[in-house]
């Protein structure tokens, strides 16, 4: 399919060249809703996304048309292209392509049956069922192949498989409504051992918020657990995405190099992370994957960058490139992970504050937040009431709390970080342990 | 096309089953700073198919290769059949519709070149660049649709619905001293390429407003009187309630029933609130939902007593209530699930303005305009976009980082006026929901007071 679209851009693009993805995904998923298995649902999708470059200007069509036309394919991104702005942008060549290998498929996963899908599903219900308690478990497994190939040359495919099981309980009692929510997420089936983890996960978060206490008030420091970290990640994310620095709008544009956030803190973009489903050989647009330090021992890396934004910064791309059946490619992270931090691994995955809450006196731990990413997200300020939320009293969980709001600096609070948790775990693609930050304004009323 | 369906469904060995086939034409225009980002034309089609057989689950299968139809219908009966239940699923009863529903194009978007669409949204992305040097970033975009949707399901509905939408967003971002400010202008439309000319001066506004912010303080968090401006108060209601009166938050669980049992006062009297998916020309109105269900404005609050909830068939059968037609897909990609339409606090008092809502706040805030809102269950959180401080009855200075959080029970009790000055605010993005986003939606609100609310902020 690529190859014939590919094809019928020659002799169109006045010596410019294309680049197209190809990609078909199969879903299954079953639902279970207050502890039913309720629904059980496929989804096949395929899809076409095709950009040229003629005379030097951009263009992009897509289709999810089952048989494309490539002619008119071509056409639409020809007319794309004439309006489209001028890129030096070179495609990558298949020369130097020799891809790293990082499985990207599972058999185990790709071959799981309806039946193995409502089995998990329903262990999960019965494990967490409880009579005050509604839960729902939902089970869902892809299967996608991808296809990338440009006019220069470049060529890779990969099959690649995902599976995310996740579990939430609902308590309502009076008008006090409690949610615990969590998930696997993974490449590979999840274990025993993994199912088990979410079911302590869900319960030792569950069990110590059954007793609601007054938040505290005032500049306190404050565990964000790997979940409530989004707020702190999210300007980071943003302001290290060499888009927002080519357009002036990063705070860290200029900064490469400079040490800005506590030492300890290291964070890498990783496509080659094993049994990961964001990890991939090869990115949307034919650059091989490798990874990228963001952040290393406090000081500023590297930005990450597609084709088009390299070309602009004069820089070469990081693979960061990603794009969908429709729109141009983009940039987007595949797994970022905090690094080098010498907690074991797991070691407090069930307790919670990864360890850190022993020195504190009166604090929060920090596990959901209302609203993140709503705000004036790249100034790092960001303000949000608590979704779920303890608080900490002499080293200890004393229970929820609620009608809180946290406040702070994302870029001032990881100056200085007052300890790194041993409870470090994947939540979607990121890893990360529970960060000690300190001086967060928390507000009650 | 609808013979094609119908034969599909008469082949279908299943109780119940119903197809949805969409074709979507659609243009993008998208401009960062200066730059053009993108200028393109998409096509994207699909269909969707839902079973259900006595004692069994939702069989469930979407797909983009049309040619599938028979097999899609036959591993959706498959799937259903794999989900043994023994408290049986049922429909509430609704008349099967046949109709064709052509929504007023407008200026039909399909027969205006790509060039023109970039010019207009060049005009609003420059008029945003050159309101101050500050401005240092903006990101704008134009979207259009025309979207071709058939319905049909075994009990006999037949329908064909023409659904046209366009939306211009502007963000300016300024920048001054590190400080980093934004303003946003957003307008959805389920109109034409007529009704998004001549938009300059809301894009200049909002970029001033950005630079404006770049001076103003951050907000004291704590708890004030606080004024939501028409826009805000919109997504309030919307944030705030309109997701806990969707009927399945509460039809399988005991515990949310009561505590979303009819007849609940809910605020004082002066407080009405409802959701019309009929209202007339409005991003968020469709003449049937996405089962069929023909749309209509459903009272969910008046005089302060909760009096309905949305539903879709199946809420609706399990609670023993009627349909409201609020059974919504965003794409052929997934199943309806129930959603708002258009929601909105009902005006007060003809004449009573805002400066009746502050003239006795001592201090306070008055929030206005929205980045967003999200609730998990009863908390809420939304941000403004700007707000002011109310000084001594009058409104004082302009400051900024103004999210409000609370307690939906609190604070609907604490809404103690309500303005008479009531506007629909028809913006782009939309609603989220159960992996589903963005689906188009309108809020509708005058001007609200509530006693004393939660702003986070510097402490």
């Amino acid at each position: 399919m690529i190859d014939r679209v590919l094809d019928a851009t020659r002799g169109k693009v006045d010596g410019g060249g294309a680049d197209a993805l190809w990609r078909r995904e199969e879903q299954t998923a079953v639902a279970f809703e207050s502890g039913r298995l309720k629904s059980a649902g496929i989804s096949e999708q395929a899809g076409l996304n095709l950009r040229v470059l003629a005379s030097g200007r951009m263009g992009v069509a897509g289709t999810t048309a089952a048989k494309p036309d490539p002619v008119e394919l071509v056409g639409r991104a020809r007319a794309s292209a004439e309006l489209g702005e001028i890129v030096d942008l070179a495609f990558p060549t298949g020369a130097a392509s020799e891809l790293p290998r990082i499985p990207t498929f599972f058999d185990r996963t790709a071959s799981a049956s309806l039946d193995d899908l409502i089995r998990m599903g329903r262990l999960l219900v019965e494990r967490l069922s409880r009579p005050d308690c509604q839960v729902n478990v939902s089970v869902q497994r892809e299967v996608a192949d991808t296809a990338v190939g440009n006019t220069a040359g470049a060529r890779g495919e990969y099959r690649a498989t995902g599976i995310a099981v996740t579990a939430d309980l609902t308590r309502i009692a009076g008008d006090d409504v409690l949610m615990v929510y969590d998930q696997y997420v993974g490449a590979d089936m999840p274990g025993d051992a993994d199912l088990e983890t979410l079911v302590r996960s869900v319960e030792t978060r569950l069990t110590a918020a059954l007793k609601v206490v007054t938040p505290p008030d005032g500049a306190l420091p404050v565990v964000f657990t790997p979940a409530g970290l989004a707020a702190v990640v999210l300007p980071l994310e943003q302001a290290l995405s060499g888009k927002t620095v080519l357009q002036g709008s990063s705070p860290l544009a200029g900064k490469v190099g400079e040490t800005m956030f506590d030492e300890r803190l290291s964070i890498f973009d990783d496509p080659l992370t094993p049994g990961r489903p964001a990890s991939r050989p090869i990115d949307d647009e034919c650059v091989p994957s490798r990874a990228t330090g963001l952040v290393e021992r406090g000081a500023v890396g590297r930005f990450v960058y597609d084709l088009e934004t390299a070309a602009r910064a004069k820089t070469q791309s990081t693979g960061n490139g990603r794009r969908g059946v429709f729109g141009k490619p983009h940039i987007g992270y595949t797994n970022i992970l905090f690094r080098g931090t010498d907690g074991a691994h797991g070691a407090h995955s069930a307790v919670l504050g990864g360890g850190l809450i022993g020195d504190i006196d009166e604090g929060l731990i920090v596990d959901d937040l209302i609203g993140v990413g709503q705000g004036n997200v790249i100034s790092g300020a960001f303000s949000h009431p608590v979704g779920l939320a303890y608080r900490v009293q002499r080293g200890e969980v004393t229970g929820r709390v609620k009608d809180a709001a946290v406040a702070g600096n994302a870029y001032e609070l990881l100056k200085r970080i007052g300890g790194f948790g041993s409870d470090g775990r994947w939540l979607g693609s990121r890893f990360s342990p529970s960060l000690l930050l300190e001086g967060v304004s928390v507000a009650h009323r | 096309m609808k013979d094609r369906l119908a034969a599909a469904v008469k082949q279908s060995r299943a109780g119940y089953t119903e197809i949805r086939v969409e074709r979507t034409w659609s243009s993008t225009v998208a401009f960062r700073g200066r730059r053009l980002e993108t200028a393109t034309v998409s096509e994207d089609q699909g269909g969707f198919v839902r079973v259900l057989n006595e004692g069994c689950g939702w069989g469930i299968a979407s797909f983009t290769s049309l040619d599938e139809l028979p097999a899609m219908v036959a591993r959706a009966n498959d799937l259903s059949r794999a989900v043994r239940l023994d408290d049986p699923i049922r429909l509430a009863e609704t008349a099967p519709e046949v109709a064709d529903a052509i929504l007023e194009l407008d200026g039909d978007v399909r027969g205006i070149s790509l060039s023109y669409k970039k010019k207009l949204l060049d005009r609003y992305n420059s008029a945003m660049l050159a309101v101050s040097d500050a401005i240092v970033d903006t990101q704008s975009s134009y979207r259009d649709e025309v979207s071709e949707v058939w319905y049909v399901n075994s009990e006999g509905a037949s329908l064909y619905e023409l659904r046209p939408e366009v939306v211009v967003s502007g963000t300016a971002i300024g920048r001054r001293n590190g400080n980093i400010e934004k303003g946003l202008e957003s307008i959805g439309l389920r109109k034409g390429w007529n009704s998004v000319q001549n938009f300059e001066n809301r894009f200049r506004v909002v970029a001033q407003r950005a630079v404006d912010l770049l001076d103003a303080p951050r907000v004291r968090g704590g708890a004030y009187p606080v004024i939501l401006d028409n826009e805000l108060a919109g997504v309030f209601i919307h944030e705030a309630f309109g997701h806990l009166s969707e009927a399945d938050f509460v039809y399988e669980n005991p515990q949310a029933r009561e505590m979303m049992t009819l007849g609940r006062r809910f605020g004082k009297p002066a407080l009405n609130v409802g959701d019309n998916g009929a209202a007339q020309g409005l991003r968020g109105t469709l003449p049937y939902d996405d089962e069929g269900t023909p749309t209509q404005d459903t009272p969910l609050i008046r005089e302060g007593i909760l009096v309905g909830r949305l539903h879709s068939r199946e809420t609706a059968a399990k609670l023993g209530e009627r349909p409201t037609g609020n059974a919504r897909a965003i794409s052929f990609r997934h199943p309806p699930i129930v959603r708002m339409t258009n929601t909105y606090i009902a005006p007060g008092k003809t004449g009573v303005g805002f400066n009746d809502l502050i003239s006795d706040i001592k201090l306070g805030v008055y929030a206005c305009g929205a980045f967003g809102g999200q609730t998990m269950l009863e908390n809420f959180s939304f941000t403004a976009g700007w707000g002011y401080m109310i000084r001594d009855g009058k409104v004082a200075e302009l400051v900024k980082d103004v999210v409000l959080a609370g307690n939906l029970f609190q604070t609907l009790d604490r809404i103690d006026h309500i303005a008479g000055d009531f506007t629909w605010n028809q913006m782009g993005g939309g609603c989220g929901k159960g992996g589903q986003f963005p689906l188009p939606v309108t809020e509708g609100a005058p001007h609200v007071r509530i006693e004393a609310a939660l702003i986070g902020g510097d402490v």
